[in-house]
Parts: structure tokens; sequence; C-alpha cells
């Protein structure tokens, strides 16, 4: 079956034609800086746009250092710092509470402190994993990480990347923002899925200049 | 548990917050206070362990203290550090009665609820800074209090107490209006309460927060919810201005991108729409929520296992919804979640009750559901460790086993349903027997011959002994469900049954304190004596106390229910030997106390036509013409004045009791001759006798007219007269 070709100068016309305000455009860049928590570029932003932030930028730098604390591994401050903003959210939330639990004892054993380790898991996590199953296998691989001498080549060794504290990071951003009423994810990115989810579907009916670069955004032209 | 030496330790650390806390320094108290919350925030363990060492009194304590030195306090430094201490100790408490029972009752015990109040959300307080901080604080805390079950019960029917409802509800924060909301949601029980608040005016309220934000419109949706729950009065006086756009912000709400907001709009709507026939009927409004709500449960937490519980209560008993949503593929989605395996038991039961909802009438379900294989994930489901599921499993089995094809099929008279059913009769829930017993009423209605699978798997002695418990729920239950056992069994059933269950525990039964209890009974007995006419002699057992339990039922009771099944009875036993017949007749002329006539006429008499029914049966059945005893029995009626009556009945408005009164009153014709005569030769000796004294020439033949007019009567040969007058009399009478 044929497709349709589209070509560039069509193409390019169809886009133009569709008109986009920029105070939307601007809502969508800002929504993105308040809810990944960038606070200067947001005030900067907000000065030179004049669009207003959904959210009061001063809850933002609560928000920034609790992450902050998480990703520099102080976790014991974070949680200090979650309940001083809210006490609900740790009470409310089990599973970021045990992630929290399980990223300090990930600290500890990072630190070589293994008989602290042994004991936080002990005193503190044994409890939540006996609560709740899928807790209980969580902690069961974290602390097989004291059972290899070559921690970073064992099976559970991503528990002590980074991208492990990065997860933890955002989990408890995401609750923080849930509990002030804001949306966790910003819509930037779902707005790229749906740009790649469409044209994947008109894919299947026409040729047309595709954005195959996220990065760039650079219309190349359909193979013929 | 936690071993020994981790409370060992978690005791030190805990001795240690406690005995700062008792320190006569601010800032040390302050330091120990916001550990102890730090220790105690998502971990329930320590919060039991703080609370052994009366962690809560303490607290409390220093609440109390910190409030009145508000007053005194002199400097912004001191007033700082006031404050948060104010704000510490209201966290701790509101932590410990975060979702864990034993930590609310304690803080209840220390009155912390009053102290918070007082502290934190009274208007008097004097202006400290930031004083946001303490009303959000002790606004989260007394929330967390007010979520409970053991919440203290909020006095509604109290002015002051509803006035500072009110000002919760209309203050900006969203701590302080959402601990009002959440007020209203959990305490407002009674339909009396939910009327003070409507006629306070707090949805006006409640209407404006649903625009505000997330959290502000959970708690709005909730309260709502609330108010109108079950209240069709509340409901119909939500006419005004303000009703239609209310309820359609509700219906945008239930788009809502976020799930929970989305589920409890659902909820709002369907409580809105079960209390009150007028509103929120139209066909797409109806399907939307209904694809709402099999959209929530794809939701992977509470939401989606709250989410058929909420599909349940919006198409329970609505036969137009089951359909609506039958054709959506509900069934289908409902199964598709069910096969997902090792669910959560809150959703695998609200999944069952929303399959028993969906099949409870429309065979088309139930043959979805039957050619999905669903029974064998209900089978399943028998023997989940959840009381919960099991019942629901039950209640699923119930709905899809009213369908008379498979049932006459013998889809489910098989072992491997039986089986694990007949070991639910011993289950340690009595919910869960109860409902047990609801599937097997329905399965052993088996027109096959497969019963002898249930009694030989025991299921019989298990259900007797039932019969006997102390809980009348389970004895009406499992009658009703020896009752469609008995149901057109054949003879060696019978006995079987019969054999287990004594004659003179049936007669208790009849007897029995509950009225449905007797019902039952009687239906049980109705069915065991129905069919070939040795069954008849079951109620003759045991010098016929059977009979006599029945007769003396009849004769007390007073609902239309029970004296129905009891005529049947009778009227069933009417249709044996000679015997069976006479002593029915025994029972119906036998009067009760204080009592002119037989039971009987009541019954004809009555406004409920089904037991009229049951009455000319018996009627019927007493005077069948084939039977040599029935003109005896006939004359024994009419004396009665039973006879009289059934005839006044030849226009009833029933068709089924106009039919059988027809039949009986030509049954009654013939007999006529004899009756008829009798009469009208008492009436006519006493005319001719009369009509002697004026002699008539013998020879002029006067013709009989009808007995109504004055007869002409031959003088000489009265045999003749007889006959004669009986011949014509016979040829005009209906």
């Amino acid at each position: 079956m044929s497709k349709k070709v589209i070509t560039r100068e069509e193409w390019e016309k169809k886009l133009n034609d569709v008109k986009i305000r920029k105070e939307d455009m601007n809502k969508l860049v800002m929504n993105f800086l308040v809810t990944e928590g960038y606070v200067d570029a947001a005030e900067k932003f907000r000065m030179e746009s004049g669009t207003e932030p959904d959210i009061d930028l001063a809850t933002i730098t609560d928000r920034m250092a609790v992450k902050k604390a998480v990703q520099c591994g102080n976790v014991e401050d974070a949680i200090e710092k979650v309940n001083d903003l809210n006490p609900e959210i740790l009470d409310t939330n089990p599973q970021l509470f045990f992630h929290l639990q399980q990223q300090r004892l990930i600290e500890l054993i990072r630190n070589g402190k293994v008989e602290e380790a042994l004991e936080f898991a002990q005193e503190e996590l044994a409890p939540r994993g006996e609560e709740n199953q899928s807790f209980l296998e969580e902690l069961e691989r974290t602390v097989a990480l004291l059972a290899f001498e070559d921690v970073s080549n064992c099976p559970v060794g991503d528990l002590l990347d980074i991208s492990q504290r990065l997860k933890t990071a955002s989990e408890v951003n995401a609750a923080i923002l849930t509990s002030q009423s804001h949306e966790k994810d910003p819509k930037l990115p779902s707005l790229l899925k749906m740009l790649l989810w469409a044209q994947n579907q008109l894919d299947e009916k026409a040729a047309y200049p595709r954005i195959n670069d996220l990065a760039t955004a650079t219309l190349e032209d359909p193979a013929i | 548990m936690p071993t020994t030496t981790a409370s060992a330790v978690c005791t030190t650390v805990g001795n240690n917050i406690l005995l700062r806390l008792t320190s006569g320094e601010r800032d040390v108290k302050l330091k120990a206070l916001r550990e102890l919350k730090n220790q105690i925030i998502g971990n329930r363990t320590k919060k039991l362990s703080f609370l052994k060492l009366g962690a809560v009194p303490a607290v409390a304590g220093i609440l109390s203290d910190a409030v009145s030195a508000v007053d005194v306090a002199d400097n912004d430094e001191n007033d700082r550090i006031v404050k948060d201490i104010i704000v510490q100790s209201a966290a701790v408490l509101g932590s410990f009665a975060c979702g864990f029972e034993a930590g609310v009752r304690a803080v209840l015990d220390a009155g912390a609820d009053i102290l918070i109040q007082r502290g934190c959300l009274v208007e008097e307080m004097p202006l400290l800074k930031s004083y946001m901080e303490v009303v959000d604080a002790g606004a989260r805390s007394l929330k967390m209090i007010y979520q409970s079950k053991m919440a203290p019960k909020y006095d509604f029917l109290q002015e002051e107490n509803m006035e500072f409802l009110l000002s919760l509800l209309n203050n900006e924060s969203e701590n302080v209006s959402g601990l009002g909301a959440s007020i209203i949601s959990h305490s407002c029980k009674t339909s009396l309460e939910q009327k003070l608040l409507f006629d306070a005016g707090v949805l006006k309220r409640l209407t404006s927060l649903l625009g505000g934000s997330l959290i502000q419109r959970d708690a709005s949706l909730e309260s709502i919810a609330t108010i109108f729950k079950n209240n069709p009065e509340v409901v119909s006086q939500f006419v005004g201005p303000d009703t239609g756009r209310t309820l359609s912000c509700i219906i945008e709400i239930v788009k809502d991108r976020f799930a929970r907001t989305r589920l409890l709009a659902s909820l709002c709507l369907i409580v809105i729409r079960n209390a009150s026939p007028c509103y929120l009927q139209d066909v797409g409004i109806k399907t939307k929520l209904i694809n709402n709500l099999l959209e929530l449960l794809d939701d992977p937490g509470r939401v989606g296992d709250e989410a058929s519980f909420a599909f349940s209560s919006l198409i329970a008993e609505k036969e137009d919804m089951q359909k609506l949503a039958f054709e959506v593929n509900g069934v289908d989605k409902l199964y598709n979640h069910l096969q997902k395996g090792s669910l959560h038991p809150r959703r695998f039961e609200g999944i069952l009750l929303a399959l028993a909802d969906m099949c409870s009438k429309l065979e088309c379900c139930r043959s979805r559901c039957l050619s999905l294989q669903v029974l064998k994930l209900v089978v399943d489901a028998l023997a989940h460790d959840s009381s919960d599921v099991r019942s629901a499993a039950c209640m699923c089995l119930r709905s899809v086993s009213r369908s008379i094809k498979n049932l006459s099929a013998g889809s489910f008279m098989n072992e491997t349903i039986v089986i694990p059913l007949v070991r639910l009769l011993d289950d340690t829930s009595t919910a869960v027997q109860v409902a047990a017993l609801g599937a097997i009423s329905n399965i052993v209605v088996d027109f096959t011959t497969r019963r002898s699978t249930f009694i030989r798997l025991g299921g019989v002695k298990l259900l007797v002994q039932l019969s006997k418990s102390m809980d009348s729920t389970i004895r009406l239950n499992a009658l009703r469900a020896l009752r469609n056992l008995i149901f057109l069994a054949e003879d060696k059933c019978k006995e079987e049954i019969f054999m287990e269950l004594t004659a003179s525990l049936l007669a208790s039964l009849i007897c029995d304190p509950e009225p449905s209890v007797q019902e039952q009974a009687l239906a049980l007995v109705r069915n065991l004596v129905d069919g070939r006419i040795n069954s008849v002699e079951y109620i003759f057992a045991e010098d016929g106390i059977i009979l006599d339990a029945v007769g003396r039922q009849l004769r007390i009771a007073s609902k239309a229910e029970i004296e129905i099944q009891g005529m049947y009875v009778l009227g069933n036993v009417a249709t044996g030997k000679e015997s069976h017949k006479e002593a029915v007749m025994d029972q119906l002329l036998l009067r009760a106390e204080n009592k002119a006539q037989s039971c009987i006429i009541k019954f004809l008499q009555s406004n409920d036509s089904r037991l009229r029914t049951a009455a000319v049966w018996a009627v019927l059945n007493l005077t069948c013409s084939s039977s040599p005893g029935s003109s005896g029995r006939l004359v024994k009626l009419h004396d009665a004045g039973i006879v009289s009556h059934v005839k006044n009945m030849v226009n009833d408005p029933c068709l089924d009791v106009k039919l059988r009164v027809k039949t009986a009153l030509e049954q009654f014709n013939s007999f006529d001759d004899s009756l008829a005569s009798t009469s009208c030769l008492q009436f006519l000796t006493v005319r001719a006798v009369g009509e002697l004294s004026h002699v008539v020439d013998p020879s002029s033949k006067i013709p009989c007219d009808s007995i109504s007019n004055s007869c002409y009567v031959y003088v000489t040969d009265f045999c003749v007269i007889y006959s004669h007058v009986a011949n014509s009399i016979n040829s005009q009478c209906l």
C-alpha cells in the first residue's frame, strides 16, 4: 500500500498554521522548572517572561533542600527536613519511608560501618519487612551487599550506584509535590512522549519530514 | 516482633529522649521533641515502644504548659521557642494518632484532642509570629485523630460545636478547612446530623472548595457524599439555583487526572443517585460512571481496591445498570482483573462482590461468567485465608447459580464445587457460613438426580446441625437450603433427609421463636409432603406432632408468609388418603381460643391473593369428587360457613383465585343434589304444611317456578312432591 507523501514545503506550512500562544509555552517551561526544583532559574524566568509560577517559590526551596540531602547521601537530614515541612508525608507513605530507610542502610554500608548497618537493619528495617512482603524482598537484597567483598561487582551492586540515590530523591520530591496538591511530573516530558507517539501513528499512513533527534528537533526529509 | 537486643537499644535511646523532655530548659525540651518526632514518624514499632515508656502523657503535659506559657511570653525569642514547642508537640501527638489504634487511644486518654483544639485553633490566642504554623500543626494532628475509628464523636447538635466547625471550613488554610471536612466525613452518621449540616449551609462552602486545591477537592467530595448518603430528604432539598452547578461541577471532576479524585467524585454521584430517583438518570451519566469505575480498577493501589466496591454500590439491585455494564464488557473486564492472581484480599473481595452483583439478575452475565471459566477462580477463592474473600466467593457462586439453565444441566452439582462449599459450613466465621448456605440453597435445586452427591459428602448432616444453631440467621438459611434440597426429591432422598432431621426437630422449628424460621420450616414440610402419597405419611410421624404443630401455627400466626406455607402444607396433605383428608379437616375445624370461626375463613378473606389461593386449594383438595368421603366433608365445611365464603369469591380480582374457586364450585355442584335437595326439602315441607290448609283441585298441575317464587304443590303424595320439585330445582340451579 502506498503512503501519502508530504513534502517539506507542505509540512512546514502545516506546522506554521498551528497557532500556539507564547504564554502557554512559557507556562510549560515554568511548570518544568518549578516541578524539577530549579528555583533560581524559575525566579529569573519569572522576571524575564512575566510568567507566574503555579507554586510558591519559597516552598520549592524547602523541597530542593530535601532532594539535595538525599542526592548527597545525607538521608537522616533529609528525613528531618521532610518532617519539618509536613509530618504527614512519611507517616502516610510507607513505601517512601521504607526506601528512605533503605537508602540510609546503603549509605552505612558504603561507608564501611558494618556493625552499625546490621544494627540499623535489625532495628529499623526488619519490622517493616515483617509488615510487607515486597519490603522484605528489597531488604534482603540490600542486606546481601554485606555478604560480598567486592561490592561494586556483585549482583546487587546497582544499589550502591548514584542512580539509586537519584531514584530515592525523585520519590521524595514526588511525594512532597503531591502533598502540596501539585502534580508530581512536569508536563513537558509527557508532551514529548505524545509527539513520538503521534509520529509513529502517522508513519503508518504517510511519509513526511520527521523529528528524529529530540535534542535538536530538526526535520529530516522523508526517504523516498 | 523486634528481637530483645533491638528493643533494648531502643529503650536506652527512648529513655534518654524522655529524660530530656522533662528538662527545665526549653531548648533541651524542644530538641528532644524534634528527635522524638523524627523517631516515630512512619515507624510503627517505635511508636509502640515510646507509647509503653509513657511518651504521650509527657508530651501532652508539655503542650499544655506551652499553651499557658504563651500569655506570659514577653519577647520574640521566647515567643519563637514556645511556638516551636507547641508545633512540635502537636506533630508528635498527631503522629502517634496516625493509623495506630493504641496511639489514638493514648492520645485521647491524655485529653490531647481538646488541648490541641484549644491551643492551636481557638481564635482568642494572642497573635504570635507565624501563627499559621501553629494552626496548621494543630489542624493536621486533629485530622489524624478524627480519621481514626476511635475518634471522639463530634456533637453536631451543640451550637458552639457547629459554629466551630463552620469557622474551620471557612478558614483559608488548606489544613484547617481539611480538618473541618474530615470531621464531617468521619463523625456525621445519623440523618438528623446530615440535616443539621445541610441546614447550616455547609454545602455552599464545600462546593467552593471543589474548586480549590487537590486536597481541598478530595476532602470536600468525601464530605458531600457523607451528607447525602442514604438521605432522600436532604437530597430532595438540594434543589435550587446552586444544584445544577454543584452537580455539573462534580460530574466534571469525574474526569480529573488524579485517580483518587475520580473515585471520590464517582462515589459522590453514586450516593446522590442512590438516595434520589430524580437525579443523574440519563444514559450518558450512567455509562460515564460505569466506564470510569471499570477503568479505575486498573489503578494498582488502594484506589483500585476500592473501585470495585464503588462499582457494586452503583449497580446493586439495579437491572438497568447491570445491563449497561454488561454491554461495555463489564464481566470480561472484571474477569481479567481476577485472573491477575495474588491479589490483595480487599481487591479480591471487591471484584468477587462486583461479579456477584453483575450476575444477580441477568442470565447473560451468568452465561458469560460460566463461559469465561470464572467458576474455577471462584472455587479457589472459597479456600482463601481471608474470611471476607471466602464470603464474597460464596455470594458470587450464589448469583451465578441462579441460572436455571445451568442448574438443570447439573453444572454446579459436582465435587469440585460441593466439597469446598460444604467445608465452609463449618467455617469459623458466621458470615461465611451464612454466605455458604446461600450458595448451597441454590445449588441443591437440582433437576437431575445428583442430589445424592451432596448427601454423600455429608451435606445434609451439616445442614441439620446448622438448623439447630443458636444464631437465627444460620437456622433460617440452613432451613432454606434443606427446603430447596428436598424440592422434588426422590423418595429415597427424602427418606435420608427426614431421618436426619427427625419429626421432633421439624415440629420444634415450626414453632421457632423467629417468624422467618417458622416460615422456612413450614415451606420445608410443604416440599416434604409434596409428591407421592407415601410422602404425606411423614407428617404423621411420631403421633402426628408435625401436623399438630402446623395446625397450631396456623391458628396463632399473623404473618401472611407463614399462613401461606401452612395452608399449602395442609393442601398437600389433603391430596392423600381418606384418613389424611380427615386429619386435615380436624385441624381446620379446630378453633383457636377466642375465635368464633375456623382460621381458614380469615385466610379466604385476606387481602393477600397468595393466601386466598392457598386456602382455596385446600378446600378443593378436601372436596374432590373422586373421594368417597368428600360429600361428608363438604357438609362439615358448609356448616362451618366455609363453603359460602368460597362461593362469595366467584368474582375474585385475582385470576388464580378465581379459577380455583370456579373449580371448587363445580365440585360443590356435583354434590349439590343432596345439598340443595335437603335444604329445599326443608323449605318446601314448611310451605307444604302451610299450603295444605288451602286445598286446591288435585288434578290441576301447576308448574314450579324458581325457589324464590311461591310454589304450588301437589297435595297428594309427599314423595312425588319431593322428586318433582327436586328435579325442577336442579335444572335451574347454577
